[in-house]
């Protein structure tokens, strides 16, 4: 079986995940959150496999590359990349809520990129300009951010679903999800990892331009989105600073920090420039 | 944390300059206006768009930027703004960061050690003594400063580290400032210019990106060699001129250049970045006399050489090569010494492009292979070359742009990933045996400070075996 069509299997697993830590929240059984828990840690080994298999692949092709160069291998990373994270929180939280809104993301991505007509799922050569190790970093720590952005996206997401009612009726969906201080603070450090791997994203971004192009920063469109993006997740971080500026603003801010990165990766092909990935 | 220093009267300006809240406006404002400048055509983009527009009102648009707005005036002011409210917030604040850097507070403190829970205080069996000396010296190995304090039969420690990273949010504040920095040093003291350099051929100047002016660089560039490699579906896997640098004819270094592999020469950089095919030096033509009776060999010769007329009339020469609507043509010359030379151009496969030339054009002499009786100039072929395109750029920014970029990256480690952690013990003495009580503080990240806690208590525990 070629890495791709593992890939594409894998949305169909990653949907039953989702499926599972939903029915886990509605139904209020944390027997079916073990499950879906258990499955997810056996897709992310499989993506990962999965990805080392695609790289061996593009190595018995003669091109030799890491598999992080076009659309599809970028959605397909940045899947891995919000199961990396979204496992690590739940382990360290010991709390399974976050699940029903973090999946979406995940299966939509591998879905996306498995099954758009649109993106090619091709091992292509890299033409000269995308020969080079600060690509691949540039890669990484963009999408690990982005990742992370998604993860707050999703806390952000809780935060607005949960009352602040302390006394909660039970049986209501929303009593897994942790109490609002502390979905503030996991969003704030989702904030900060992503701010952080966006900011290495930008310095290796510019460091591969300047030697690919000769200019470290030239405004073109996908570097503007990444910098827009980047003074927004700043504001977010010093609202906090800003006596009453918790929860609910940032929550909103958030969202819009997370559209942002969206645009980012997909609307920006529609404006030219040099990161489209159409060429 | 709006807050001033008690007893000062605040300065209302200097209050808004060093607000956090400016700040969040400021980010929220560029935002958007880079939102605008991606929605909005910019530059050459703009002409299309401008197009129909009422030019009174174009004007006004262009006054105010809104078609280089990334280079606009009040963009600008805006990051000007951002970098004062950063200096002056941080100028602001930093006595008070100073302060707790340099703080030594007081080792004795009791009351830190009340409504601790359960598992932060045990009881050892060894003495008072036995118990300080085996408590400093894992202290003192595992952290920057420890210092001890007898108080009433009660023995303190006090022990902290990672004090450094109350600096990092100005490391990456002023990291900022440096990147900005270096991009003004950019755009006053650099330039983006351009070199086309036909394969064996030199240049000795650069034009610039913007505007029509060139410069020269003080030395000359020769392209001895260019390559391109493709894959087997046709995209181009890679690019590499060989290239020499000449001061005053002397070749001083001979480099090769690929796309991501620049090579920097007298302060500036060349980037691989185009490449062409244009004609080449060496022209093979054949001439024929109208009676199509004496054919001569066709004959190679360069550009510049004069060779005879087969009758020897005279003397001819290619004078410049050139291509015409992709077809490759010869401007001829005759000179017999008796009149002024006749000039011509003579095209590759001119039966076969005939018809597609204007009228015009076949009737006037100058594109009359037969201008010079009774000779017929037939061109046969032009050597081609290739003419690499370097981008050929100067940005004495670059290294303070680096330099904040590694700034930036420390200042996040700093601020991110350690704290200031202080760390207490009590030892005193029970009624047989003798109470250890544990406490600490941290300047961020308290689920840390609390595993670290947890691990001493472990750890001192275990100086002690039952
Ligand atoms: C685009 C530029 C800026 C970036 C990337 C940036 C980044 C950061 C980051 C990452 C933090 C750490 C947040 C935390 O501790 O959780 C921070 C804190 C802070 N920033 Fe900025 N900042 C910028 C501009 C400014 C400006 C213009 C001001 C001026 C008022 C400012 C004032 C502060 C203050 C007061 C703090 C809190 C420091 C503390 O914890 O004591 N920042 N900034």
């Amino acid at each position: 079986m070629t890495s791709s069509e593992i890939l594409s299997y894998l949305t169909f697993i990653y949907f039953l995940v989702f499926v599972l830590y939903l029915l886990m929240m509605v139904m209020g059984r944390p027997g079916i959150g073990k499950t879906a828990a258990f499955m997810l840690l056996g897709s992310f080994a499989l993506h990962t496999a999965a990805l080392l298999l695609r790289w061996q692949e593009s190595y018995a092709m003669g091109i030799g590359r890491a598999p992080l160069s076009n659309l599809y291998e970028s959605l397909i990373f940045f899947a891995w990349a919000v199961c990396l994270l979204y496992i690590i929180v739940e382990w360290r939280t010991r709390n399974r809520s976050a699940g029903a809104f973090v999946m979406p993301l995940v299966f939509l991505a591998m879905a996306y990129a498995s099954f758009s007509p649109s993106i090619s799922s091709q091992i292509q050569p890299l033409i000269p300009a995308l020969k080079s190790n600060w690509l691949i970093t540039h890669v990484v720590t963009c999408f690990l951010g982005y990742a992370a952005f998604g993860l707050s996206f999703g806390f952000s997401l809780m935060y607005l679903f949960k009352r602040n009612d302390p006394t909660e009726k039970k049986g209501d969906s929303f009593t897994f999800i942790p109490n609002k201080d502390m979905l503030d603070e996991l969003n704030y450090q989702m904030v900060v990892i992503g701010f952080l791997m966006l900011t290495l994203g930008i310095i290796t971004g510019s460091v591969w331009a300047h030697s690919a192009w000769g200019s470290y920063w030239s405004w073109d469109p996908k570097e503007t989105w990444s910098l827009i993006t980047w003074l927004i997740y700043a504001a977010v971080i010093h609202s906090r600073m800003v006596r009453g500026w918790r929860g609910k603003k940032i929550a909103i801010l958030c969202l819009v920090g997370f559209a942002c990165v969206l645009f980012t990766y997909f609307g920006v092909n529609y404006l030219a420039g040099l990161h489209s990935y159409a060429n | 944390m709006e807050k001033t220093v008690k007893g000062e009267k605040p300065n209302p300006l200097w209050g808004f300059l060093s607000s956090v809240r400016l700040t969040i406006v400021l980010l929220i404002l560029l935002a958007l206006l880079s939102v605008a400048g991606t929605l909005i055509p910019q530059k050459e983009g703009a002409i299309e768009f401008i197009q129909g527009l009422n030019p009174n009102i174009i004007k006004i648009l262009e006054f105010i930027g809104l078609f280089d707005l990334y280079h606009a005036g009040w963009f600008r002011l805006l990051i000007g703004m951002l970098a004062i409210n950063l200096v002056i917030c941080s100028i602001d604040r930093f006595p008070s960061a100073w302060k707790r850097f340099a703080a030594s507070p007081s080792v004795d403190r009791i009351h830190q050690f009340e409504d601790l829970p359960d598992n932060l205080m045990f009881s050892v069996n060894a003495s008072v003594r036995q118990s300080c000396e085996r408590i400093s010296t894992l202290l003192n190995r595992r952290y920057r400063r420890v210092r001890f304090k007898e108080n009433n039969d009660r023995f303190f420690f006090l022990a902290d580290k990672g004090r450094f990273s109350h600096f990092g949010v100005y490391i990456l504040h002023l990291s900022i400032l440096v990147i900005l920095l270096g991009s003004l040093v950019g755009s006053f003291f650099g330039f983006e210019g351009f070199v086309r350099i036909p394969e064996g051929e030199k240049v000795d100047s650069i034009m610039l990106r913007n505007g029509t002016a060139s410069i020269s660089p003080g030395f000359e560039i020769r392209c001895d060699d260019f390559t391109v490699e493709f894959y087997e579906n046709g995209a181009p896997r890679e690019f590499r001129s060989t290239l020499t640098f000449l001061i005053e004819g002397k070749e001083l270094e001979k480099k090769d250049i690929l796309v991501n592999h620049p090579v920097v020469f007298g302060g500036i950089t060349f980037y691989q970045s185009t490449y062409e095919r244009v004609a080449g030096k060496l022209i093979r033509l054949k001439i024929t006399t109208s009676e199509g009776g004496k054919i001569d060999e066709s004959l190679t010769l360069e550009i510049g050489q004069k060779i005879d007329l087969p009758g020897k009339e005279g003397t001819f020469e290619v004078l410049e090569v050139r291509h015409m609507g992709s077809v490759p043509a010869a401007l001829i010359s005759v000179e017999t010494g008796k009149s002024d030379p006749t000039r011509f151009w003579i095209f590759e496969g001119f039966e076969t492009i005939r018809s597609r030339l204007p009228e015009q054009m076949l009737r006037s002499p100058r594109f009359d292979p037969k201008a010079f009786k009774p000779y017929i100039f037939v061109l046969e072929e032009v050597q081609m070359r290739y003419a690499t395109g370097l981008q050929a750029n100067r940005d004495p920014g670059v290294p303070l742009v680096w330099s904040g970029f590694f700034l930036i990256t420390a200042g996040f480690i700093l601020t991110f990933f350690s704290s200031h952690r202080h760390i207490r013990v009590l030892v005193e003495k029970g009624k047989n045996k003798v109470h250890v009580k544990i406490t600490g503080s941290a300047s961020r990240n308290r689920f840390a400070l609390e595993r670290e806690l947890q691990r001493l208590v472990q750890d001192i525990k275990s100086l002690f075996p039952a």
